[in-house]
């Protein structure tokens, strides 16, 4: 079978911006084809990750970006899975590749999240939740994962404080990293003193809104080294969904971001000794140390350690290094495109690309995206260095 | 698989589940394979995959399995917030996520509390689908 890699990424600004989704979408495109030949001459079929057509009053985005990435009469779809819609296209284009169907694939994702305030992306995030029951009790995305962090502290001896040792960690790397939405560190006192959102959690515990886009081209090993670039082994993937309301789930051991992850080592050949840093779904601080554990990267309760140096970790930890880009929580959240800002800065991670941040040494990566609340859907994909394959 | 014959009286609908509410009774689905307790009632059991789902009544009393406080609601429940929102484990088994009618400090995890009905308000009605007018809404009260 043919072997899927990552060719090529870029990203448009994150945050508040004056750019339209399509516009966004352009400089993602824009930075991604740099330096290859025009979309319309490599590129073969679209999947773009979009979360809630309720921002732009647009669905239909599949057919939208092929067209101003100047393709035609190409398969385009728009995939949706809340926040693993990013996740869920690069899916789609490594399976493309890896069977045959395609020789290039461009799995893009785009949120503008920023259209309609805070309120509105409060509004258009609810859609997530089940309608008969959540929805109609007024929950909130931080509400939801707010039900997982009181639950997660009650159960553990993490604290507060650790949930915002885990912020202080990400706003740290995202201040080496020039695409963050946040590249400013922050101290524990800012978080445990912002305001609350949804207790346990408060502002510095919850990703921001923010628009942005992200384009990632998914080839053949032939393809990418023909067109001379670096290239990063999609080694694994899987996916996993689960209940979507949050009360019928076990709110601690996050079973459908395991099975996502474990899939995706399988596929790969790989033990999770073997995962130098990952990228994972953020949305809240207590997420990291759910997910943590989830991936296997720590013993269930111990996963609020993520901000501790590896050797001060308890036993049983691995050695990653999670979430290097300064993660959802201060490198940014623009929902659709999410999935894919993860693989983004495993790609530069893995290709020497990544600067200041550059954690010594990386060859495998585990990315994991998830949708809905917690592991509704979750997406994990392995990404390793041509050299590690 | 026998559901081809489900209508909006059947309980393992939405309008048969909501319409049973409305009388005060708390419907669950029970998968007659593994036991697990499925609220609302639907035609197949998701820790198994069962489609043999008896439909029960289920004790209206549990207890805080999580809680928390919406401080910043969607718009439609703007004038409610901020207020307290909670998974409640059943004593049948279940669980269910639903308001809580007590402030957030005086509401801690394994609370005993108790499912009640009411009418939706005027706002809810505003925001309510065609068909969920006339669906009831559930509280938890503090026993």
């Amino acid at each position: 079978m043919p072997e899927p890699v990552i060719a090529s990424v870029g990203a448009s600004p994150l945050g508040r911006t004056d750019l339209p989704g399509r516009d966004l979408f352009s400089v993602a495109l824009g930075e991604a084809f740099d330096e290859l030949p025009d979309p319309a001459d490599i590129v073969e079929a679209v999947y773009v990750g979009n979360q809630s057509e309720s921002y732009e009053h647009q669905i239909m985005y599949g057919t939208l970006l092929a067209e101003w990435a100047g393709l035609r009469h190409v398969p385009a779809e728009r995939v949706e899975g809340c926040a693993a819609a990013g996740a869920l296209a690069l899916r789609h284009a490594v399976k493309d590749v890896r069977n045959g169907e395609h020789e290039a694939v461009l799995a893009c994702g785009v949120e503008k999240m920023t259209s309609a305030g805070t309120s509105g992306a409060t509004d258009a995030l609810s859609a997530a939740f089940d309608r008969a029951i959540e929805q109609r009790s007024g929950i909130t995305a931080p509400s939801q994962y707010a039900l997982l962090a009181q639950r997660y502290l009650h159960e553990t001896d993490a604290t507060e404080r650790d949930l915002a040792k885990i912020a202080v960690k990400n706003h740290g790397n995202a201040a080496r990293n020039p695409r963050a939405q946040f590249p400013k560190e922050i101290d524990v006192a800012t978080v445990l003193e912002s305001d609350p959102v949804a207790p346990p959690l408060k502002l510095y515990d919850c990703a921001p809104v923010g628009d942005g886009a992200a384009a990632v081209l998914v080839t053949t090993a032939e393809l990418a080294a023909d067109l001379d670039q670096p290239q990063v082994h999609v080694a694994g993937s899987g996916a996993s969904a689960n209940n979507i309301a949050v009360a019928e789930r076990d709110m601690t051991d996050i079973a459908g971001a395991r099975i996502a992850a474990e899939t995706a080592y399988e596929e790969a050949g790989i033990d999770v000794a073997a995962v130098d840093i990952a990228e994972v779904h953020d949305a809240f601080t207590v997420c990291e140390a759910l997910l943590a554990e989830a991936a296997g990267f720590a013993p269930a309760g111990t996963g609020y350690q993520s901000y501790q140096p590896p050797a001060e970790r308890a036993d049983g930890w691995t050695d990653v290094q999670l979430s290097p880009s300064g993660g959802l929580k201060a490198r940014g959240h623009p929902i659709g495109a999410t999935g894919l800002l993860q693989a983004l800065e495993a790609y530069e991670q893995l290709t020497g690309a990544a600067g200041d941040r550059a954690v010594e040494d990386a060859e495998t990566a585990l990315l994991l995206n998830e949708g809905g609340v917690a592991d509704a859907v979750t997406v994990g994909h392995v990404l390793t260095t041509a050299e590690a394959q | 698989m026998t559901d081809g014959d489900l209508d909006a009286t059947d309980p393992r609908t939405l309008p048969g589940f909501f319409d049973a509410l409305a009388d005060g009774e708390l419907l669950g689905g029970v998968c007659a394979d593994c036991g697990q307790v499925l609220l609302p009632p639907r035609p197949a059991c998701y820790a198994c995959g069962s489609r043999a789902v008896d439909v029960e009544p289920q004790s209206p009393e549990g207890q805080i399995f999580s809680y928390t406080e919406v401080h910043t609601p969607p718009p439609a429940f703007a004038a409610d917030a901020p207020y307290t929102v909670a998974v409640v484990e059943l004593a049948d088994g279940g669980r269910l996520l639903g308001r809580v009618a007590a402030d957030y400090a005086d509401v801690t995890i394994g609370d005993a509390v108790e499912l009640t009905v009411r009418e939706p308000t005027a706002t809810e009605q505003e925001i309510a689908l065609d068909y969920e007018h006339d669906w009831p809404v559930h509280v938890f009260e503090p026993r």
